[in-house]
């Protein structure tokens, strides 16, 4: 009896001494693994070619219905996507999704995988339905403030797919790329030839704040 | 599996085959491809092809007969008695795998941009019966043009043909143009046009349905959608009386393509272009959208549609009342479905009292039985026609093909001549022939009707072609002066456009259209003025345009892909109509509207306008549409017309 006392107050004791699993959220956030199924992220070619072709598998392979694609085709002299079609919309319900990453599975190009954002709370239900223009991976400053040098080596996956700094945030992230949004240094959908006419980016610190 | 011949039978012209150890009796001819799909059997094809004769040239179909010493094509051998077939074996799946393996060497594989890929053979079929693996991937693929233009409607990608040669035999077969050609040999094979020339024929929609993959293709449905998001409504053609059967495939509430629906005895599974390419009209937002007042003189206002009928039930009251009831004039449109023109027959003649109703400019003087007993699959069974002008065919262009396939399979002589074609000339022309054919188009009834009885000697029925898809129906509705449903003779009344003139001079003081009626709108100067001095013009349409413009009292209707009800063709085929698209208003659909306007005006025996409750009404009522239900023809007999 006594024996089980000592044991138990040595673990207690051992617990009382360690550093505490809690972290100050938001200020502090941990990393999430590597294989974290959040936000989806529409990635793009390295010469800045969507690979997304509008194939619509993802939205045929999608448990819930939370996927909606229109495609286009392209034009010769200035196409977004490499060969005849393109999506001109892409739209994500993240309400409903349950992000089971089937979308990822039926792409035929890579073009749509789960990413590390996992913070998708939002004061009104239209603003969960994400636009192409806030799923596509941004270029060509993408590439640079949200590509830290891969762990596995220079070169192993161009598109980020696999590796996420631990030393960077997902939400610092987001937030260099809301900055350079805002600041009018980010791109814009003229600049990736996204037609007008489809919905742009619902600017951080606008509406969503006033909601 | 045991596998003993199957018993010969009484002689009774036909013959008994076992096909998987199954046995079947069928028809001497028939194909060992048709025996097998009357078991239930599938057998894979690219070449063979419902509509045209077999070439056996893509090998897919190959089956094992015995005592046959190799393998033979499906497609192309007929059935003998005691025949014994296995589709089945190891023999015959390691041919289809090699078949496949070899279609699929050059082929790209861009299923995923495909437009067909969903509803494609070559994805099917290798899914069900393929090797799963290449033994060529080493070497790079043939490559050809893609996306190659062949006209403002096709789309020709050539690394994607299998060289089934449908394309060509269609152009060979079916319309006679022969405006596709391959070109080259063995592997550098490839699908093109003759000379390299645009397409021009008038049935290009129908190659992509007939490409059993994804090389030719709509450039109107290109990347519109895929095939699974389809929702499908099977619907009627709204362009010409012809009545081709359609599915009307729409995504998201917008109609993305009319697909062929096969209806042997009407379209035999041929669209015309201009058909085919009539569905964007159908998802214009330009709408009549809210009901609405706009009194003469006075403010235009929003009500709703309950209002709205009481308004204009108290106009129509007001004009009978004052100037009785033959100062109002009713109009409907070839473009309503037969519950709407019963129900505007009814109201116009039983409860307003009105004789002026039609719907159309011209006049028409009285049906003649035989006008329409030519069917048109008894085209094929004429061993001459005569094609009176060339409105027929250009009113109903699908027409022409049927004239091909008579000229094509029973060797009939079509003689397309003149509307003024002197009757003796004709009937020389035609002398031999057993049973002839005579299609005209309305304005020409008379004189066909003087070419019949000038000819002798053979079996004369004519088909006169109406115009509008439901113009047979709005007659025999009885939205004709004089005439009421089902030709019984009625007081005589005004015709189309001596309504519109009499409204213009202020004889008719109200006038009640129900449209849309692109018809009306032909009439120009007439119909403005009439609209502008009719005291009341109560009009009940779909789409914003000159009578909408100058109504005083506006309802909304539904459009043609938005309700239920039936069309007749012009040779009296009553077919069903179904919605393909949501209504654009949430206003009641124009049976309603009529049966509430009819109870406004004070009729009591009407029920609330339901289109299958109407439907059941009219088909009491008049025995021919009892008779043809739904999908058959209503024939009317002399005695009950004269």
């Amino acid at each position: 009896m006594i024996k089980e006392i000592v044991q138990g107050m040595a673990f207690t004791l051992k617990q009382m001494l360690s550093r505490p699993l809690t972290v100050q959220y938001p200020e502090e956030q941990k990393p999430v693994p590597v294989r974290h199924r959040g936000r989806h992220i529409l990635h793009r070619y390295d010469n800045g070619l969507e690979r997304c072709i509008g194939c619509e598998l993802c939205a045929a392979n999608c448990p819930v219905g939370c996927i909606y694609v229109e495609a286009a085709e392209n034009d010769p002299a200035n196409p977004v996507s490499p060969g005849e079609r393109y999506a001109i919309r892409y739209e994500i319900n993240l309400m409903r999704c349950i992000y089971c990453g089937y979308c990822a599975e039926a792409c035929p190009t890579e073009a749509i995988t789960l990413g590390p954002q996992y913070e998708l709370a939002d004061y009104r239900r239209e603003h969960t339905v994400v636009t192409k223009a806030e799923l596509l991976e941004s270029w060509p400053h993408f590439a640079q403030s949200r590509r830290p040098p891969s762990p596995r080596g220079a070169g192993a996956d161009q598109t980020g797919r696999e590796e996420i700094d631990p030393g960077v945030s997902p939400r610092l992230a987001w937030d260099l790329v809301d900055a350079r949004r805002q600041s009018g240094q980010g791109p814009h959908a003229g600049d990736l030839g996204i037609p007008a006419d489809v919905p742009t980016v619902t600017e951080p610190g606008t509406t969503r704040d006033n909601a | 599996m045991t596998q003993t011949p199957a018993a010969p039978g009484p002689d009774d012209g036909r013959v008994g085959v076992t096909i998987d150890g199954r046995e079947v009796r069928v028809p001497k001819g028939t194909l060992v491809l048709d025996a097998a799909t009357e078991l239930g059997i599938h057998i894979p094809i690219y070449c063979a092809h419902a509509k045209l004769d077999p070439v056996a040239v893509c090998r897919m179909c190959l089956v094992h007969i015995e005592k046959f010493p190799k393998p033979q094509p499906a497609c192309a051998t007929t059935v003998a008695e005691g025949m014994v077939v296995t589709t089945n074996n190891a023999e015959v799946t390691k041919l289809r795998e090699g078949v496949l393996e070899f279609l699929l060497v050059n082929h790209p594989l861009d299923c995923p941009v495909c437009d067909r890929g969903g509803e494609c053979d070559l994805q099917d079929f290798t899914f069900r019966y393929g090797p799963g693996t290449s033994r060529f991937p080493i070497t790079e693929k043939v490559h050809f043009a893609k996306a190659l233009p062949l006209s403002q409607h096709i789309e020709l990608d050539q690394e994607r043909c299998i060289l089934c040669w449908r394309c060509v035999r269609y152009y060979d077969e079916i319309t006679g143009e022969k405006e596709i050609v391959l070109q080259q040999r063995g592997v550098q094979t490839l699908v093109t046009t003759f000379n390299g020339e645009q397409l021009k024929s008038n049935f290009q929609g129908n190659l992509p349905e007939v490409c059993p993959v994804g090389a030719l293709t709509h450039r109107e449905y290109r990347f519109r959608a895929r095939p699974w998001e389809l929702q499908r409504a099977p619907s009627v053609c709204p362009e010409c009386s012809y009545g081709c059967n359609i599915n009307a495939d729409s995504r998201d509430f917008e109609i993305k393509r009319f697909a062929s629906r096969d209806n042997p005895l009407v379209d035999d599974m041929w669209l015309c272009d201009r058909g085919r390419y009539s569905f964007p009209q159908w998802n214009t937002s330009e709408r009549v959208r809210r009901p609405q007042l706009r009194p003469r003189g006075g403010e235009q206002r929003d009500v709703t549609a309950v209002e709205a009928i009481s308004a204009a039930a108290r106009e129509l009251r007001a004009v009978v009342d004052q100037h009785g009831s033959g100062a109002v004039g009713v109009l409907g449109s070839a473009l309503n479905t037969n519950e709407e023109l019963w129900l505007l027959g009814r109201l116009a003649r039983d409860v307003i009292g009105t004789p002026h109703i039609d719907h159309q400019l011209e006049p028409f003087e009285k049906l003649d039985p035989a006008e329409h007993a030519l069917g048109i699959a008894d085209i094929e069974e004429c061993d001459a026609l005569v094609v009176l002008g060339a409105e027929p065919e250009a009113e109903a262009p699908v027409l022409t093909l049927r004239l091909f396939k008579a000229e094509r399979k029973r060797g009939a002589r079509v003689h397309r001549l003149d509307h003024g074609a002197d009757p003796s000339r004709i009937a020389s022309a035609v002398r031999g022939a057993k049973t002839i054919g005579v299609i005209a188009d309305e304005t020409n009834r008379a004189h066909a009707a003087r070419v019949a009885a000038a000819i002798t000697g053979g079996a004369v029925r004519r088909l006169t072609v109406t115009r509008g898809v439901n113009g047979r129906g709005a007659k025999d509705m009885g939205v004709l002066p004089g005439l009421a449903a089902g030709y019984r003779s009625a007081p005589s009344g005004k015709h189309g456009r001596e309504i519109l003139e009499a409204a213009a001079s202020g004889a008719l003081r109200a006038l009640l259209i129900l449209g849309p009626n692109p018809a009306l709108e032909t009439a120009g100067d007439v119909l403005q003025r009439a609209l502008a001095r009719a005291d009341s013009v109560v009009v009940i349409d779909s789409r914003p345009g000159v009578c909408a413009g100058a109504a005083t009292v506006l309802i909304p209707g539904h459009a043609f892909f938005e309700k239920h009800g039936t069309v007749t063709n012009l040779e009296g085929r009553v077919q069903r109509i179904r919605p393909a698209l949501p209504p654009a208003t949430p206003t009641p659909t124009e049976t309603r509207v009529l049966s509430s306007l009819a109870a406004e005006l004070g009729a009591r025996d009407w029920d609330r306008g339901e289109p299958s409750a109407v439907n059941r009404a009219l088909r009491a009522a008049l025995a021919p549409y009892a008779a043809a239900g739904n999908g058959g023809r209503a024939t009317w007999v002399a005695e009950a017309v004269a």
